[in-house]
């Protein structure tokens, strides 16, 4: 079945195993934010802010920049590579369970004519 | 409700009973064959299930080897079986956990798979660059809970949207 066999892959679910890091993905799809705004949303202090945020960027989740205007300011970014790598591998997952589903609905519907064929041939002889 | 990382279902013109059987003491009948539905890479061993709770599943090899994938947590025959679920790149302390529900619908039955607990891998593994020992620790002992429904419906839907 398949495996979350790359490095890359299981840092991103380890990352997103925290609630407040998710949180932060969240507000970054909608758009690039500032340390300070992330750290208002989840209502944390900077420092705590921070940590995530190294988390995030140390599996390549959010990637941090310094406008051009103004050095002092850092904004971060969602990057949708790991995401889309994980998407890739929970459809991977779905997959197989779809496909083992499916062979599992032949063997128990044919299990299943077979017991009904049998009490129409017997119809006295079992409970 | 329950809200696992991956959640797949099917109607099966079967009554529950009849469903779960086929499920758990017929599994290596129906289980597709081959390295990528089996567990080791070969794709050669029979899966067995064993019934009760603290029963194992099992593959069996010719060499007469066994690969043990999981336990059974919960046992309700008809109703529901619940296993633990380990892959055999899994550090010895590292399991998911597969749940699997048998739900009547008139004479038929919907039966649902639950795969979860994925992000409590790896406790050796490289992913832990970045993370500090005890904050690893923790967040490996954080169970992602109802939060994840929506988590994976944001990944699903816009996971590959560039931000604006």
């Amino acid at each position: 079945m398949p495996k979350p066999n790359s490095a890359a892959l299981d840092a991103t679910l380890l990352a997103l195993a925290d609630p407040a890091r998710r949180r932060v993905v969240e507000l970054l799809k909608v758009r690039p934010h500032r340390a300070g705004e992330i750290a208002a949303a989840l209502a944390l202090g900077g420092p705590a802010t921070s940590k995530h945020l190294k988390v995030l960027r140390s599996c390549a989740l959010v990637q941090e920049e310094r406008p051009a205007d103004d050095a002092r300011v850092r904004v971060y970014r969602l990057r949708p590579e790991r995401l889309s790598e994980l998407k890739d591998w929970l459809e991977d997952v779905e997959t197989f369970w779809s496909d083992q589903l499916a062979a599992f609905k032949g063997a128990a519907e044919a299990a299943a004519r077979k017991s009904a064929a049998e009490r129409a041939v017997q119809p006295r002889s079992r409970r | 409700m329950n809200a696992g990382v991956v959640t797949v279902s099917i109607e099966v013109a079967a009554d529950p009973h009849t469903a779960f059987r086929v499920f758990t003491a017929d599994i290596d009948t129906w289980w597709l064959r081959g390295p990528k539905h089996r567990f080791r890479a070969r794709g050669n061993g029979r899966l067995e299930l064993e019934p009760g709770v603290t029963g194992r599943l099992f593959e069996r090899y010719d060499d007469g080897s066994v690969f043990e994938i999981g336990r059974v947590l919960k046992w309700e025959p008809g109703e529901r079986v619940v296993m633990s679920w380990r892959l055999p790149n899994f550090a010895a302390a590292e399991a998911t956990e597969v749940e699997v529900r048998f739900e009547p619908v008139g004479e038929a039955t919907r039966v649902s798979v639950e795969h979860r607990g994925w992000h409590a891998l790896r406790g050796d593994h490289p992913a832990r660059h970045g993370l500090s020992g005890r904050e690893f620790e923790m967040s490996k002992a954080r169970l992602w809970g109802e939060n994840l429904a929506a988590f994976r419906s944001w990944i699903h839907h816009d996971a590959a949207r560039p931000n604006p």
